[in-house]
């Protein structure tokens, strides 16, 4: 169940990393190239909001416990969409970023795609954050139950030690009663003779 | 039900043994067949304990035991003496501590005549049990624990040696008498070092040694690490060293808190037992002790 909503993160985070690029591009191209972007990211917002649709049904069909974490995640990214989608709309409308520039220089044209690509960035960046996490903690249970397990090696090697040394002695006296009793019956034979 | 009966059957027995004891001692008795009314007396008597161990009547019981022992010495079956009073000794376990240890110290007595040493050792543990569990005597708990493993290392029985010395050394470190801990920790860890089967467990002594060492000076904690680097280079790489190597390095700065971040992360991974968090906390009172003292 989680695995296909991981598949399904891994392609909303692609397609929004795409669409974000060509927002950006949108506004500096005119006519014909950007018809057809704008087309382009049209059809990749259908996209987007499909996917989100699946992600929810997704959720629902994951149990209460784990359903919280995802919930959030699922908000954050609706969240993300309609981002997109005003971004778009306004990349649409806007001037182009060179007739800005000229008019306020560089810094105030490039603030805006700066800002997209932070965003997205941030996105991606915390769930790498969140994976590693996961993977660390994993790997600490597991280094803890290899130390547990060697504690209780040890513990097992120690009785093994004692079990050998007593099963030792037995052998011994047993011998030693054997050899009594060889002694014994001999002496008794002779009894007997006499 | 059933119980009550076999009570009553117990006390009746008891009665009939005791009764047939005092006729063996008369001249007559001793005349017509004494000595097996005296044996006849002594299985009473056992069979007697026995109900009343049904019955739960545990000091009844101990006490059927111990006449079925004084029985059989008087018969000089020294051997059935000391298993009844041994049987004496775990019936009063559950009643009545002190009389469980006066019944085991005979028997234990009864085998060290005998010879049987590791069969003495092993009822010098019971009592040291008894003592630290029931009456809290750590004392004399590790005087019979010590000498019990006295009488393993007697009939070569290393393992079963150490286990006592073991004991032995946390009561010691736990009553201050670090000497004699580290003394044991050092031994048991150098005789385990090369025995393969047992080499895993001798790092965990020499980290106790090196925490008793600590808690007397700091210094001898240093070099008692080296020393047991030297001896044993796998304890150079264990968890357990490098805690050390932190934890002496916040005392010398008189660092408490770098100190508790140290021992915290290594808790975090394999918890820290009683008797290590003890020590431990001893060790820290002495660095919040030297930063009072304003040196």
């Amino acid at each position: 169940m989680s695995s296909d909503f991981e598949a399904y993160e891994q392609d909303f985070g692609t397609l929004t990393a795409e669409i974000t690029n060509k927002i950006g591009r949108i506004p500096k191209l005119g006519g014909e190239e950007k018809t057809q972007l704008v087309l382009n990211v049209d059809k990749q917002l259908e996209e987007v909001r499909e996917l989100m649709e699946q992600m929810d049904l997704e959720v629902r069909e994951i149990p209460i416990q784990s359903r919280a974490m995802y919930q959030s995640r699922l908000k954050s990214y609706k969240g993300e969409l309609e981002k997109l989608e005003k971004d778009f709309k306004r990349s649409r409308i806007a001037y182009s970023d060179e007739v800005r520039n000229e008019l306020l220089g560089e810094e105030g044209g490039s603030s805006e795609s700066q800002l997209i690509k932070l965003r997205e960035e941030r996105a991606h960046l915390l769930d790498n954050t969140e994976k590693l996490e996961r993977s660390s903690r994993r790997l600490d249970a597991g280094y803890q139950i290899a130390v547990e397990t060697e504690q209780v090696g040890q513990e097992i090697l120690a009785n093994l030690n004692t079990d050998r040394e007593k099963i030792q002695r037995s052998r011994e006296r047993l011998r030693e009663t054997d050899a009594n009793l060889g002694k014994s019956s001999r002496i008794l034979t002779g009894m007997l003779r006499r | 039900m059933d119980n009550t009966g076999k009570e009553k059957e117990a006390i009746q027995l008891m009665a009939d043994a005791d009764k047939k004891v005092k006729t063996s001692g008369s001249f007559l008795g001793g005349m017509f067949g004494g000595p097996h009314k005296v044996e006849e007396a002594c299985e009473m008597y056992c069979r007697a304990a026995n109900m009343f161990k049904m019955a739960k009547n545990w000091t009844a019981a101990g006490n059927a035991f111990c006449q079925a022992a004084r029985i059989h010495m008087q018969l000089q079956n020294k051997h059935d003496s000391a298993t009844s009073f041994i049987d004496a000794g775990n019936a009063y376990k559950k009643a009545d501590p002190n009389e469980a240890i006066k019944c085991l110290s005979a028997a234990v007595d009864i085998y060290t005549d005998m010879g049987r040493f590791t069969i003495a050792a092993k009822h010098h543990i019971t009592i040291a049990e008894i003592y630290e569990s029931e009456l809290v005597d750590i004392e004399k708990a590790i005087a019979h624990y010590e000498q019990a493993a006295d009488y393993y290392k007697g009939e070569e029985s290393n393992s079963s040696a150490n286990k006592c010395l073991l004991k032995v050394g946390a009561y010691a470190a736990q009553l201050e008498q670090y000497a004699k801990a580290i003394e044991i920790y050092e031994q048991v860890g150098s005789s385990t070092m090369d025995n393969p089967l047992l080499k895993y467990s001798a790092k965990e002594y020499f980290f106790k040694a090196s925490l008793c060492h600590f808690i007397v000076d700091e210094l001898n904690a240093k070099l008692a690490v080296e020393k047991y680097e030297e001896m044993f280079p796998a304890f150079s790489d264990s968890r357990e060293c490098k805690l050390l190597k932190k934890l002496l390095d916040a005392h010398e700065e008189q660092n408490s808190e770098a100190f508790t971040e140290a021992i915290k992360e290594f808790d975090s991974i394999s918890r820290l037992d009683q008797w290590q968090t003890t020590m431990l906390l001893r060790i820290k009172k002495t660095i919040q002790g030297d930063e009072g003292d304003l040196k």
